[in-house]
This record gives C-alpha cells, sequence and structure tokens, in this order.
C-alpha cells in the first residue's frame, strides 16, 4: 500500500518509465519451427494409452483418461511390506522434481527439471544405463521467468517419438530409439515471461502443449502440433475475442453465464485481458468416445483482484475441445473473477460412473478452490462439487447457475489484509494429480491444509517480471496437518477416509489394480496405502523431498516396480530447493509462511528411485 | 568517467525508448484508482544480454544512511516487482533470498549496482536503462535495512492461527 508521500516518488518514477519502456513490438506470430530433413510428416501408426499395455506408462497420466491407475497386482498388500529399493538414477539436478517418468517398449524415459535433459534409460540391462541423453541448447535466462521453481511435469510418448517441453518455450521430439532430435518448435516467449512447463498430450497425430507464466501478465494459450514435423495446427488463446479463443457456433456452454459475445474481451476492463493469464500449465486428458480434450486454465492476471473487476473469462475454465480444429465445444469457469490464485488447471479425470443408479459420463476435477467437481464431459454441467478440505470463501456451488456462493468477508481486495481464506493460494490441491480406481470407485486426492492472508497491492506491468499485485502469508488449516491424502467418492460426492501428513502432500498418488495407493510426502517418504482403508503398509525414506507422481510397470523380468521421483522444490518446496529465508513468511508468493520448518526435514537433491519385490 | 558511461548508458536507453513510444498510450489503465500504472509491454526488456565490462568498483551508495531513500527504496522494490522474484520482505521465491547472508554476485555497493544495472544470467532482468541511477541506490538503500531495526515495512508476525 503507498503512503502518500511515496506516491509523488512513484508517479515520477512510472513517468520516466512510461516514456522509456512503452515502446510496443509488433505482437508478432513468433512461432518458428526447425525439423529434421528426413522427419516423416505424416505418422501412420498410433499407440493407444490404455489396457492394452499395462506393463507400459506411455503418458504422464498413463493413459488418455488421466487415471494414473496401473492395473498390476503383483505388488500386494500382503507382500508390500517387503517392497526394496531396486535401482536409483540421479538426475544431477538440484531443483523441483515434479511429473513421472514414462515406461515404453523396456525403455524408461526420465526428463529432468531445467536445463530439461532427457534420459532413455535401458530397462533390459540391471544397470539401466542411458540409451541416449539429449539436452537441447537453452538459456539460463528462462530461470528467471518461472513462476515456481523450474520444474517440468514431463514428457509424452507417441508414434515412436519423446516429447516434451523446455522451460526456456520450446517443444522438442526426439527419435525414442535413438535420441535424435527430430523437430524443434519455439512457442513461447521468455521475454513477455511465457514459459513451458506442462506435460504435453499426444493424440493420434497431435501433440497438446500450453504456457506457463500467469504470474508474469502472460496470455495464456494452448496449442496443437503435428507430431510429424512440429508445425502448428491450431493455437487457441485463453483470453480475447471468440476468434482467437476458438469458440465457434458449435460452442454450448451449460451455464448462462458462459454463454455470450466475445466474453474474453467483454469480462474485462479494456485491454486487461491482453496480459491476464489464464495460462494452461497443468494435465490435458482425452476422451476418444466424445473425442474432446479438456484441460484447465490458471488465474487472472494480476493477482490484485481491483484491477480487473468482472469474470474475467476464460480464466480458471476447463475447455472441452475438439482435438481436430480446437473449436470449442463447451468451457465451465469454476471461480469467475478469481480472488484468490485458484488455478482451474488441475486434471480432469476421464471416467464413467453411475451415480443415483444412472451410469454418467464424467470428469473428476479436485480444484485448488477446495471443491471436488464432478462434471458431465459431455456438456459441462456440474453434478455435484463439495470441498475436499477445510474452505471458507464460499459456502458451497450453486448447481443451477453454476457459480459459486461467494462468502463476502473472504473476498479480497487492494489495500485490506483479509485474513484466514481457506484454502491458501496453493489451493486445497495444486498440480500433483489425483488417480482414479475403476475398482474401488476412490478418487485419491492429494491435498493440502493451509490457510492465508492475502492483500491486493498495486502493481506495475512489466514485460519479463511478476505481475503479481498481492501480498500474501500461508499457515497450516484447522488441525495444524498441512497436507492430506483424500480418499473421496465421486458418485456421494464425499470423503472417505483420509490420512493425514505434516506437509503439504505435494505428490501425485498412483492406484493399482491390487488396491494399493503409492503417493510421497515433502520431508522424502515414500508411502503405500490400503486403497480401501488408507492404513499405511510401507513407507521408505528418501533422501529429499517428493513432489513428483509414482508409476507402476512391468520390467523385462516380468517384475512389477514402483518409480518415483525424489527432489524437493516447486512452489511449495522452494523454500528448501532454493534456500528461502524462513523469517519472510511472504517470500514465494506466501508459500514460505505454510512450510518455514521445511528445510529441517529435507535438502535438494533429484533423483529416480525405483521399488521391487 | 564510470558513472558517465552509466548514465550515458541509461540516456541512450532512454532515447532509444522514446523514438520507440511515439503517439502511443498506455495500453490498459487501472480501473479504480490504483497507483501504479501499466509501465511497459515492450518485449524487447529484461532479459540480459551481453554487456560491455563495465566496472564498478568505485562506486558507493550517496543515499549511505539516509532513511528516507530507504523507506523510498522499499516502495521502488514493490513497484518494479522486485517483490515478486526475490519476496514479500525479500525472503525469495523465483529469485533468491536477500535477506540471508549469501551473496552470489558479491553485496558491496558497487556489485550490488552492477548486478541490478547489467542483469545476471541466472534470471536476473536488466534494469539499466529502466530504472534510473538514483532509485537503484535507493533500492540498495531499503536492501541494506534487511533484518535490521531500519527496515521499512517488515514481515508480518509469523503467528499461525490455526496451529
Amino acid at each position: 500500500m503507498l503512503t502518500s508521500a511515496s506516491r509523488p516518488l512513484v508517479a515520477a518514477a512510472c513517468a520516466v518509465l512510461g516514456a522509456a519502456c512503452t515502446g510496443k513490438k509488433e505482437a508478432s506470430a513468433s512461432l518458428t519451427h526447425e525439423r529434421a530433413t528426413d522427419a516423416s510428416s505424416s505418422p501412420t501408426t498410433f499407440v493407444q494409452p490404455g489396457a492394452d499395455k499395462p506393463g507400459e506408462w506411455v503418458s504422464a497420466g498413463r493413459d488418455y483418461a488421466g487415471t494414473r491407475y496401473s492395473p498390476l497386482d503383483q505388488i500386494t498388500a500382503a507382500n508390500v511390506a517387503n517392497l526394496k529399493v531396486a535401482w536409483t538414477f540421479s538426475t544431477g539436478v538440484l531443483n523441483g522434481h515434479e511429473g513421472q517418468p514414462l515406461v515404453v517398449d523396456n525403455t524408461m524415459y526420465v526428463t529432468t527439471p531445467w536445463p530439461n535433459i532427457t534420459y532413455a534409460l535401458d530397462l533390459a540391462d540391471a544397470h539401466a544405463p542411458a540409451k541416449w541423453a539429449l539436452a537441447p541448447p537453452t538459456v539460463p535466462a528462462s530461470k528467471g521467468e518461472a513462476c515456481c521453481d523450474v520444474v517440468n511435469r514431463g514428457a509424452a510418448y507417441g508414434d515412436g517419438k519423446i516429447v516434451w517441453n523446455m522451460l526456456d518455450g520450446n517443444t522438442i521430439a526426439a527419435d525414442a530409439k535413438t535420441g535424435k532430435q527430430l523437430w524443434k518448435t519455439k512457442l513461447a516467449d521468455i521475454d513477455k515471461g511465457e514459459t513451458m512447463t506442462m506435460a504435453p498430450l499426444i493424440v493420434k497425430n497431435k501433440v497438446f502443449v500450453g504456457v506457463s507464466g500467469a504470474e508474469m501478465g502472460v496470455r495464456g494459450w494452448m496449442a496443437a502440433l503435428d507430431l510429424g514435423d512440429g508445425h502448428v495446427v491450431w493455437k487457441a488463446y485463453s483470453t480475447g475475442s471468440d476468434k482467437d479463443v476458438l469458440i465457434g457456433s458449435d460452442f454450448k456452454p451449460f451455464y448462462s453465464f458462459l454463454r455470450g459475445q466475445d466474453l474474453g474481451v467483454k469480462t474485462w476492463p479494456p485491454d486487461q485481458w491482453k496480459i491476464g493469464g489464464a495460462t494452461v500449465w497443468g494435465w490435458i486428458t482425452y476422451d476418444p468416445e466424445t473425442n474432446l480434450i479438456f484441460y484447465g486454465t490458471g488465474n487472472p492476471g494480476a493477482w490484485n483482484p481491483d484491477l480487473r473487476p468482472g469474470d474475467n473469462l476464460w480464466s480458471m475454465t476447463i475447455f472441452a475441445r475438439d482435438p481436430e480444429t480446437g473449436a470449442a465445444k463447451w468451457a465451465y469457469q469454476l471461480t469467475p473473477h478469481d480472488m484468490w490464485d485458484y488455478d482451474a488447471v488441475n486434471e480432469s479425470i476421464v471416467a464413467d460412473i453411475d451415480i443415483d443408479g444412472k451410469p454418467r459420463k464424467v470428469l473428476l476435477h479436485a480444484e485448488r478452490n477446495g471443491f471436488a467437481y464432478v462434471i458431465d464431459r459431455t456438456n459441462g454441467q456440474v453434478i455435484n462439487a463439495q470441498p475436499f478440505v477445510f474452505t471458507n470463501w464460499a459456502t458451497g456451488i450453486d448447481l443451477q447457475s453454476g457459480r459459486p456462493r461467494y462468502v463476502p468477508d473472504k473476498m479480497t481486495r487492494q489495500g485490506v489484509i483479509i485474513r484466514n481464506i481457506c484454502p491458501s493460494s496453493t489451493g486445497g490441491k495444486d498440480q500433483q494429480p489425483a488417480s482414479w480406481s475403476p475398482r474401488t470407485k476412490l478418487w485419491y486426492i492429494p491435498a493440502t491444509n493451509d490457510c492465508m492472508d492475502y492483500e491486493g497491492t498495486a502493481v506495475s506491468y512489466i514485460a519479463g517480471t511478476p505481475y503479481l499485485g498481492a501480498d500474501v502469508r500461508m499457515y497450516a488449516g484447522p488441525g495444524g496437518n498441512r497436507g492430506e491424502l483424500v480418499a473421496w467418492d465421486p458418485a456421494q460426492g464425499k470423503k472417505v477416509w483420509g490420512v493425514k501428513e505434516n506437509f503439504p502432500l505435494w505428490s501425485g498418488t498412483l492406484v493399482t489394480g491390487s488396491d494399493l495407493v503409492f503417493y510421497g510426502t515433502m520431508d522424502g517418504w515414500v508411502k503405500a496405502v490400503d486403497a480401501h482403508s488408507g492404513k499405511l503398509l510401507w513407507s521408505f525414506k528418501t533422501g529429499s523431498g517428493v513432489i513428483g507422481n509414482p508409476i507402476s510397470y512391468l520390467g523385462p523380468d516380468g517384475k512389477q516396480y514402483i518409480a518415483i521421483y525424489t527432489g524437493v522444490g516447486g512452489w511449495m518446496g522452494a523454500i528448501a530447493s532454493a534456500n528461502l529465508s524462513p523469517d519472510d513468511p511472504t517470500a514465494a508468493l506466501g508459500a514460505t509462511g505454510a512450510a518455514p520448518d521445511l528445510k529441517r526435514y529435507t535438502a535438494p537433491g533429484g533423483m529416480l528411485f525405483v521399488f521391487g519385490l | 568517467m564510470m558513472r558517465a558511461l552509466v548514465i550515458a548508458g541509461f540516456a541512450a536507453a532512454l532515447v532509444v525508448g522514446c523514438q520507440r513510444d511515439e503517439g502511443r498510450e498506455l495500453p490498459h489503465g487501472p480501473p479504480r484508482g490504483v497507483a501504479f500504472t501499466a509501465v511497459s509491454d515492450t518485449a524487447a526488456g529484461v532479459i540480459p544480454g551481453i554487456h560491455p565490462q563495465v566496472v564498478y568498483g568505485a562506486l558507493r551508495n550517496p543515499y549511505t544512511g539516509n532513511a528516507q531513500a530507504e523507506r523510498d527504496g522499499r516502495q521502488l522494490f514493490l513497484m518494479y516487482n522486485c517483490v515478486g522474484c526475490h519476496g514479500g520482505r525479500a525472503g525469495g521465491g523465483m529469485g533468491p533470498s536477500l535477506r540471508d547472508s549469501a551473496w552470489i554476485y558479491g553485496n558491496g555497493d558497487a556489485d550490488l549496482f552492477g548486478t541490478i544495472t547489467e542483469g545476471r544470467p541466472n534470471g536476473m532482468p536488466t534494469w539499466g536503462g529502466k530504472i534510473p541511477e538514483d532509485q537503484i541506490w535507493k533500492l540498495i538503500s531499503y536492501i541494506r535495512t534487511l533484518r535490521t531495526k531500519a527496515e521499512p515495512d517488515p514481515p508480518p508476525p509469523a503467528t499461525q492461527p490455526n496451529r
């Protein structure tokens, strides 16, 4: 907050900067791509991630649906106590290891945080030597544009290619067998604060990727690239005109507040949508039956809501799009006019469940805002939405209008500290993905139980620097446990059991065909619990905190393994990986306040751990 | 002479900026009296490039011990978005903490001036030509107050109401 005495100083500074620095560079389609001359441009065969290869993990969420369910069942409640480290691999990177490896054709693909090296490890050899490693050239300056550590959420596999995003804004495709780079497409511009951290999804001959940087005044988008040569087939912005958002005549949102022309412009103050965030940095899923891809958009920028009266569409929105054309079929905005940084980028798991005796085609979406949404994926209607953590910014979601019932006392604004808002900005759950078991019919949500004080603050837009506008301080929610593994019944919209954790639960979850749930903790434990009861069956302490996502695969020896990255970091873990100062609870956009003690429990260290019987 | 070089560089950048800016309005004014406005939407900005080897060794902060400069520096720390990277009270985040005793590029006056002016390769933007020299010194004045009794707007108490 500015004092009157300081205003002239700031005004003078703005005047200087305004004169010096508002030169506008023509908005150019800065899309370039390089391709190897012999790259095939028309792939003829596609791997269908799914149940046909139960021993593989070919996509970030294992399958198109993003279930993170492995049908493997050799490791059971009866023998999991004997689980031991089979082998390990150091990535040599000390930043936060989000994401997960892939396993295809007896090869494990490991993609590191910046500098975004991908290794192909030979599982057929007990030493797991690298068949190849590809470290595309990259610029260290990109590290300064990443809001929440220089993470990477993994690669994708399709048609003999491994595809991943570089923090510096390039998408890379390499031959899965040789590591030869096949193409490289530059999509994001770090000069504007754009980076890329998400795991691509490959469906048929297209690679879907999105941009990060809603804390930097980026205008969000997602793009479809041709798997054969990397050229951009379509690009859909998250804000702006219907034309830019790829909203056309077949766009049919369920709720009336989402109907109208150019809402991506009209729900913002003039031109604010151009720097309005709504980036696409989370997970993408696909349903072959409805032929739709699903993904969520991030927070509107800046965090100070007074800068952007209106619903701020299409921030905080789940989109369903035609993968061929990008045309939006429906959309649902979870938190209109976000005042808390509750991005909607979390995964939308594709599931078929019975609700009130009827089979329903749904999405399972556990949102940062604390509500677990079950949404009809054919039309975007919310079937139920109940809080899965302590939540007090809204009393519920109105199923008629689709809008939250906001609590006026928790609405943030400039110059006022609003206290004890739950959940905090890091959410009831952040990007770390949940899993869904078609056997137990339960949804395993890695949750965070934090609250916060939040004050909107003045902010300047300076390209390539944080466009934040909030002073935030987080702390543990009711009960004091900052994390919880929540088993949720989506048909009933209620919690079945929970396992409390001291630190925010910042890893993804894996559920197996033998009804075990695996996850990791920020203080470095990898755990297995009974999927029916949450009973702890096995645990192992690694050297660094876990924010990665466990996977399961079948080795060439026919045995089931569990693999997971360790390596603390990310938004919540930056205090340990970047050695932040715990005496500033507003550091790391307020996350430091929630885990000031983390450095006592863990230290940086990027590793792959593989466990077997 | 060294200072002259810096000032000349700043002036040159200013001239270039003005030429680019001719006849243009700010793209997005704040809707209801919010103090800070857009200062730049240029993409030709803050990523460090190749810089001439400028030696700042003789520079001293002219505002050393000036309490008003320290308070002004805090406001500038907010205004130039330093807060987004280095933390609400400079405890770090995207960028390193400035509250601890570790200084990657040195903590002499001239070191800090050089770091802010030229940027550093691992993410520190280039602020030379964007922040006037006297304001850089005020920022340094603020940084010097961290963890002292003189710190303007110190961290809020680390109370945990729910524990």
